[in-house]
């Protein structure tokens, strides 16, 4: 069937290609069987099958949370402990097919990585949610990391809610898949609540990726920054939207985003929308975005170092998102990422 | 504790209205007998007829925008779409009927004629009633005459340009400009030639649940250069007025156009206007856009810069007040390699009023070496409006230097704790941080409008800061 999913908040001319993204020919799974290939390393945290999901404030649009809530084969509750928990799936041959749940109760510091792994060659199909709440103060990381292979298809629905003095850094790196539709929401529903939000993308060949990123601020104080980095090669395209949404209420609010995309190629196709939607005076808000080719200055001062060029494209590249990946705390994992664009890359 | 309190602009001046009398007002709504009326009354030529029956058509086939402000208040079936005032196309201001020459007059524009404009052309309601052009501008080949005398007089001309730079299928509001099209103005700059002093043209709606869909069509040639001013003002009724014209600019190659704006519409007025410019090689285009009026304004002028080295400007400022709902913002497409994009859009809103920027920067695969660089601004004055920034940056090649940067929010503490340091009191930092965040808009408009712009940012210097 041919789809349209992850409109933006509020619609613009249709002209400007960017309200929604179209996916011809896609066929939703249905009665697929339990996912059974993932590992949850978890010492204190509670862990269950329990999760209450129901309509998404946004989300990837109707048939494809109609999907999810109706033929979902992974569930996982976690109400975290002091500690990081590691959910890791792996697509197999036997599990090509992934429509999961995670929801995460966080009310201490905790940091919860979600990891998409393919064994496989085989086209593989994931639509998941993840739902996250911090409070009394918790500070919650999510790292979720989308290494899926280049046939798959990947439909990611995050929704991050944040309470009074709580904080949750949330990471998107989107590293795999044909296609790849990431929408996020956050609420800032407490006074004081802070929400990081990082992206890495890294597009090739005719790879799609939409990211869409909506941030309510209703919480005094609360904070919001978004920055996103990535990376476009071939003929693969981008949509990156944006929405910082200052509620009425929200004084002294402060919003800030950021997106910048690198172009490695002429055929590559970079939109962004970056939203700022305000009905309160006493707010901060900023954004913007960029994007260009790799700098000539910065690639000759490599190169007379005596690196060869496509050497010196990764290196820039790897720069650009480095500031992301120091956030991530754990070696073995930001090592695994360094290595994906690594042979991405190639 | 009072507030600083930023005034409304003054609109008395733009307030008065005159008795509805006019010689020819068409039944309301918008069938075909309608359109085949208008363009009997016009003495159209068949391709004119034939332009307006086909976009007749497409209207009545286009959807209405699934995006933007709220239209609902809009209903076609009551409103006029053609009001001829009791007056000829006239050079003289002397011969034009008394009534309507002082509603010109209070206006400023035959004053403004004498002392900076090197042509006026002011319409009422959907005719054209004055317009005239210097000499010396004349005998240099330049053209600036009225819609209807250009279609009798230049027809080649006009065919090969009209609804081609905005094509009649571009959105349900051009269609509906193209079948009842009444007015506006014609300019053909030769070769070469640089007007040096503005022309400007003035529309005035006095009619009430009326349209106005009044079409300018300018044609800069080679290397020559001109400064369009555009004015356009209606007196407040309780039905709602609708304003649907289009305009035409063709900048050909080496040639520079500067087309200034001021929109201050009545309230109860819909301003759906469409504006595009066809920018050639090594060509500029600047647009300077001032948008206070209106009830709803959906309003988004447009670049394509088709040859190498174009570039063109954008400079707006928008006001919203209460019950306005003003979505304006500009859009470029860069077609051609060495192009180059500036854009710097203000918006303020107070008292419940809503101010959108939107645009659009597509920078096309050929468009190797292009520079982009976007600025908007908006200022919020109380907490009861609303602002809202939607662009959309469509890149589509890698040698390309694009950034764009908007900013929200409030007047800063910091700042006025500043000027407060230095001896100021706080309503005169406030004052001042509103005229500066202004500024650079109200530099570049023209300096007729100098007066509006102040009333715009009158400050009542009252109390203390809330």
């Amino acid at each position: 069937m041919n789809i349209k999913v992850n409109e933006t908040p509020v619609r613009t001319s249709r002209n400007f290609l960017i309200n929604n993204i179209k996916i011809d020919n896609l066929e939703l799974p249905k009665n697929v069987s339990k996912f059974e290939n993932v590992d949850i390393s978890s010492d204190k945290s509670i862990v269950s099958e329990n999760t209450n999901i129901s309509n998404l404030v946004y989300g990837n649009g109707d048939l494809l949370e109609e999907n999810n809530l109706k033929y979902c084969n992974s569930k996982i509750q976690l109400e975290t402990a002091k500690e990081d928990v590691k959910i890791v799936y792996n697509f197999d041959d036997k599990n090509i097919s992934l429509i999961n749940q995670i929801e995460i109760k966080a009310d201490k510091d905790s940091t919860v990585y979600v990891i998409y792994n393919t064994k496989t060659e085989k086209n593989v199909f994931h639509n998941g949610i993840i739902k996250s709440v911090a409070k009394n103060g918790a500070k919650l990381n999510v790292v979720v990391v989308n290494f899926l292979n280049e046939q798959s298809y990947n439909f990611d629905s995050f929704e991050a809610i944040v309470e009074e003095d709580s904080k949750i850094n949330f990471f998107v790196i989107d590293l795999g898949g044909k296609t790849s539709v990431v929408n996020y929401y956050s609420n800032l529903i407490g006074e004081k609540a802070i929400n990081n939000v990082r992206g890495i993308y890294l597009g090739k060949d005719e790879e799609k990726k939409d990211l869409n990123i909506i941030s309510h601020l209703n919480g005094k104080k609360s904070v919001v920054d978004i920055d996103i980095q990535g990376c476009l090669d071939d003929k693969s395209k981008k949509n990156f939207k944006g929405t910082i949404d200052f509620k009425n209420g929200c004084s002294g609010a402060k919003g800030s985003e950021n997106e910048f995309c690198l172009l490695l190629s002429e055929n590559a196709k970079s939109i962004a929308l970056p939203m700022l939607l305000c009905t309160e005076d006493d707010v901060e808000g900023n954004h913007s975005t960029a994007c260009g080719k790799v700098e000539n200055d910065s690639l000759f001062y490599i190169m007379s170092r005596g690196i060869e060029y496509k050497e010196a494209i990764k290196l820039i590249v790897k720069s650009n998102f480095n500031k992301i990946l120091d956030e991530i705390k754990d070696e073995e994992l930001r090592n695994q990422i360094i290595e994906k664009i690594d042979s991405r890359l190639k | 504790m009072s507030k600083t309190k930023v005034d409304d602009i003054n609109r008395n001046i733009y307030d008065f209205k005159n008795e509805d009398n006019y010689d020819i007002k068409l039944q309301k709504g918008l069938t075909k007998e309608v359109v085949l009326e208008i363009s009997k009354l016009k003495n159209d030529p068949d391709w004119m007829r034939d332009i307006r029956l086909k976009a007749l058509e497409m209207y009545n086939k286009l959807e209405l925008p699934t995006w933007g402000p709220d239209l609902s208040g809009l209903d076609m079936s009551d409103i006029s779409t053609y009001v001829k005032p009791k007056s000829k196309l006239n050079s003289s201001w002397e011969d034009v009927p008394e009534e309507i020459r002082d509603t010109f007059d209070k206006l400023g524009i035959p004053e403004a004629e004498k002392t900076s404009l090197a042509g006026v052309g002011a319409q009422y309601d959907s005719e054209v009633v004055y317009h005239s052009m210097k000499e010396d501008l004349l005998k240099q080949g330049v053209i600036y005459t009225d819609m209807e005398s250009a279609v009798r007089d230049y027809p080649e001309i006009v065919k090969e340009h009209f609804m081609k730079c905005v094509p009649i299928s571009d959105h349900k509001f051009v269609a509906l400009h193209a079948a009842v099209w009444s007015g506006g103005s014609f300019v053909y700059v030769p070769k070469g030639v640089k007007v040096d002093i503005p022309l400007q043209s003035y529309f005035r709606l006095n009619s009430p649940e009326s349209g106005q869909f009044e079409h300018t069509l300018i044609i800069v040639e080679e290397g020559a250069s001109l400064h369009f001013i555009e004015g356009c003002s209606a007196p407040k009724y309780n039905k709602v007025n609708l304003h649907a014209g289009c305009v035409e600019l063709y900048v050909k190659d080496d040639a520079y156009l500067r087309y200034s704006t001021i929109e201050n519409w009545s309230k109860n007025m819909m301003n759906l206007n469409t504006k595009k410019a066809i920018v050639g090689k090594n060509a500029q285009m600047d647009w300077v856009t001032g948008s206070f009026g209106s009830k709803v304004s959906m309003l988004y002028p447009m670049s394509f810069l088709n040859g190498e080295n174009a570039k063109t400007e954008y400079t707006g400022i928008t006001f919203s007040g209460g019950g306005q709902n003003l979505d304006t913002g500009f859009k470029v497409i860069h077609n051609a390699p060495n192009t180059t994009s500036l854009i710097n859009s203000k918006s303020i809103s107070k008292d419940g009023g809503s101010c959108t920027y939107r645009s659009l920067v597509r920078i096309m695969d050929n468009a190797k070496n292009s520079k982009c660089s976007v600025s908007c601004e908006s200022l919020m004055l109380d907490n009861i409006s609303r602002s809202d920034t939607i662009p959309v940056n469509d890149i589509r090649t890698d040698e390309v230097t694009f950034s764009h940067e908007a900013t929200i929010g409030k007047i800063s503490d910091k700042e006025i704790f500043y000027l407060m340091s230095r001896g100021l009191s706080e309503e005169d930092a406030k004052a001042m941080i509103v005229r500066g965040f202004a500024y650079p808009i109200s530099k570049e408009l023209p300096v007729e409008y100098a007066v509006e712009m102040n009333n715009l940012i009158n400050l009542e210097l009252e109390g203390s800061i809330g």
